[in-house]
């Protein structure tokens, strides 16, 4: 009992992927997964090692410094030129390293609002305690004091959890700065298929559907049908145009026998078929629509009888 | 010009009802969703093509006429996306315009600070006005360490062993209950500098206290209790430091060797403890807030403790790479010992505030 309400709010919490923006329209931003984040660091973290170690050995060969010292010296480089870049590179690019660049994802402030400095600071600067203070411990782990190294992994461990545990795979530095790792959309506009005038000859009839035989489909099967229209723009190899070919049948076969479509359609014809059938429902449904009959899929009818 | 001010030009656009009946003509045979999108598909191509400028040139370096257009057209593009979802089901126009407004939102709210000013104002204002704000934590700190001292102090009095308990041999450098007057005396007056400055400078920054005082901040997190034990245990062993030489007579020396930059240095720890308990408290009493609430609250202030800590840690590494070396003479160490730390006392208490 305890179980299924937790369930239930569970499902009752907006997804994690919504951000509402000052102008109050939610926006869908998907969040980025704990792999890419790691593969960004990656990146970042050679980008910057390399950059300190070409300065060392530029150190080294200037004056030849005690070897001894050479290494805290690497350490220290490391260290100064890593925190700036960070906070440097997130300021000046938006809220993405060149690590993050290349992965295509991007910080953004956790309610939407604008990102400020400031939390691109702290979020950067609490990098050095979660990562690079648990990766130098993991480093210097001394088997001849195994409590301390326990403790060290617990820690290490604890800190990776974190971001593990969080819906928005939040590390602690973005929780205290008010930030999540988003994936950058990618607007595409492809052209719309209602708008797509068919060339009809004399010869041939017109496809018209009756409002009874619109009633069957919502919008998930709509939509389903789109992606497949859409695909049958691009050339196919030998193979599988006679697939396709196949596919297309048996959905034209499907749809007339649940519609109740009496004519048989030859089979130049069934492509043409398909796309009436698709403008024909898509106004319908919209038109529903917008008389308040939302019609998620062809379920709609039961879940109503539910409600 | 804010961006709101720059927004109201663009809703004007929309709602001018003219467009609808120019373009009614040759789309009246497509159905609603699809007029819809015929209407405005112009405007959205140019937001994409400004988008792409911004996100190559920045926000900064754009003309003025493009970015009002970008504010405006991204406005525009909310309420495309809005309408859109009620009356279309072309799931590739919502996908688009989905994308579409996402990525014009994420430009137009790019953080607009520049780099210089964001510094200025941290040192000029912001840091010492943090530093008053949490100065019950920051005494706390210095309460934790003042405590660990004494302590530390008067239990090696009671007896000499509690030195090794306290102080970890490698700090210890060999100095011990056990080693002689001249031997203690020789590392206080060290005639014979070995470490280069760069090098000293960069030894001393990982040294034994930078890393306490990076684990007291971090460690606030968990409860304050790390936090307290640390500073309290790194007192301890500066008490029993403190009084092997007081004992031996040297206690005055010492205090000049220590006060040179361990006036900077023991504070940055004090003022970075005084961080993790700011964030330790949120944890442990979040009031009526969340707990993520209260400690980003708490952030706010506390990474700006660690801030000024880092700072000062870095000024004292300074002066024990180059001056501790340079300057053997008792009472001109405690002079600029003393003086630094009056000067950072200085910044805390007058920076930042507002002239009447």
């Amino acid at each position: 009992m305890i179980f299924s309400r937790w369930r239930k709010r569970r499902q009752e919490r907006p997804s994690p992927d919504e951000l509402l923006p000052p102008e109050g329209v939610a926006l869908t931003l998907p969040i980025a997964t704990v792999g890419v984040r790691v593969a960004a660091q990656i990146t970042d973290v050679l980008i910057t090692l390399i950059a300190a170690i070409a300065l060392v050995v530029l150190l080294a060969m200037l004056d030849g410094t005690n070897p001894q010292t050479i290494f805290i010296i690497g350490t220290l480089i490391f260290f100064l030129i890593r925190t700036p870049y960070y906070i440097l590179a997130e300021l000046g690019w938006n809220g993405q390293t060149l690590g993050k660049r290349l992965m295509k994802i991007k910080v953004v402030s956790h309610d939407g609002g604008s990102l400020t400095a400031h939390s691109l600071v702290l979020r950067n600067l609490m990098k050095e305690a979660e990562v690079f203070l648990p990766a130098t411990l993991l480093l210097t782990l001394d088997s001849a004091s195994p409590v301390a190294s326990i403790i060290s992994l617990l820690w290490i461990g604890g800190g990776l959890l974190v971001p593990l545990m969080d819906r928005h795979r939040r590390r602690l530095g973005d929780m205290m700065a008010g930030t999540h790792v988003i994936h950058l959309p990618v607007p595409l506009l492809l052209k719309d298929l209602a708008t797509e005038t068919p060339v009809i000859s004399k010869t041939r009839k017109k496809f018209i559907f009756l409002t009874h035989q619109l009633d069957h489909y919502g919008a998930y099967e709509l939509q389903t049908l789109e992606t497949l229209l859409r695909a049958q723009n691009a050339p196919p190899s030998n193979n599988a145009a006679k697939q396709r070919d196949a596919t297309i049948e048996a959905i034209v076969e499907r749809i007339r026998k649940k519609i109740g479509y009496a004519d048989p359609v030859p089979y130049g014809d069934r492509l043409r078929f398909l796309k009436a059938f698709y403008n024909a429902q898509r106004e319908h449904l919209e038109q529903r629509q917008l008389f308040g009959d939302r019609r998620e899929n062809k379920h709609y009818a039961k879940d109503d009888q539910e409600a | 010009m804010s961006l709101g001010q720059l927004g109201s030009s663009g809703q004007k656009n929309q709602a001018q009802p003219g467009r609808h009946l120019d373009q009614g003509m040759n789309g009246q045979d497509l159905m609603r969703s699809a007029r819809f999108r015929k209407e405005r598909e112009a405007d959205w191509r140019r937001l994409e093509t400004l988008l792409l400028a911004a996100e190559r040139k920045g926000l900064q370096r754009m003309g003025f006429a493009d970015a009002r257009d970008l504010a405006s057209l991204y406005r525009q593009a909310t309420t495309s996306l809005a309408i859109a979802r009620e009356i279309s089901l072309d799931k590739a126009l919502l996908g688009y315009l989905e994308a579409l407004t996402a990525r014009a939102y994420l430009c137009v709210y790019a953080p607009q600070e520049r780099l210089g000013g964001l510094v200025t104002r941290f040192l000029a204002r912001s840091a010492p006005q943090a530093m008053r704000r949490s100065w019950v934590y920051v005494l706390l700190g210095f309460l934790c360490m003042g405590l660990g001292v004494l302590a530390g102090y008067l239990l090696y009095f009671e007896n000499t062993d509690w030195y090794y308990v306290f102080m970890p041999s490698e700090l210890a450098g060999g100095r011990g209950p056990d080693v002689t007057n001249e031997a203690l005396r020789s590392v206080i007056y060290d005639q014979d500098p070995d470490g280069s400055g760069l090098g000293a400078f960069a030894t001393y920054l990982f040294s034994h206290n930078t890393r306490i005082a990076i684990f007291v901040f971090g460690l606030g997190v968990f409860a304050c209790a790390p936090a307290i034990l640390l500073t309290f245990y790194n007192g301890l062993g500066l008490g029993a430091f403190f009084a092997l030489h007081v004992e031996r007579g040297l206690g005055v020396d010492l205090g000049g060797w220590l006060s040179i930059h361990g006036v900077t240095e023991l504070s940055a720890i004090c003022i970075a403890c005084g961080g993790g308990l700011k964030l330790g408290t949120a944890v442990l009493f979040p009031g009526d807030r969340s707990r993520i609430d209260a400690l980003r609250l708490a952030g706010h202030d506390a990474v700006k403790l660690a801030l000024v800590a880092a700072l000062m840690l870095v000024a004292a590494a300074l002066l024990e790479g180059f001056g501790r070396q340079l300057i053997q003479d008792m009472t001109t160490r405690y002079a600029i010992g003393w003086g630094v730390g009056a000067l950072w006392l200085a910044w805390f208490a007058l920076g930042g505030r507002r002239r009447r």
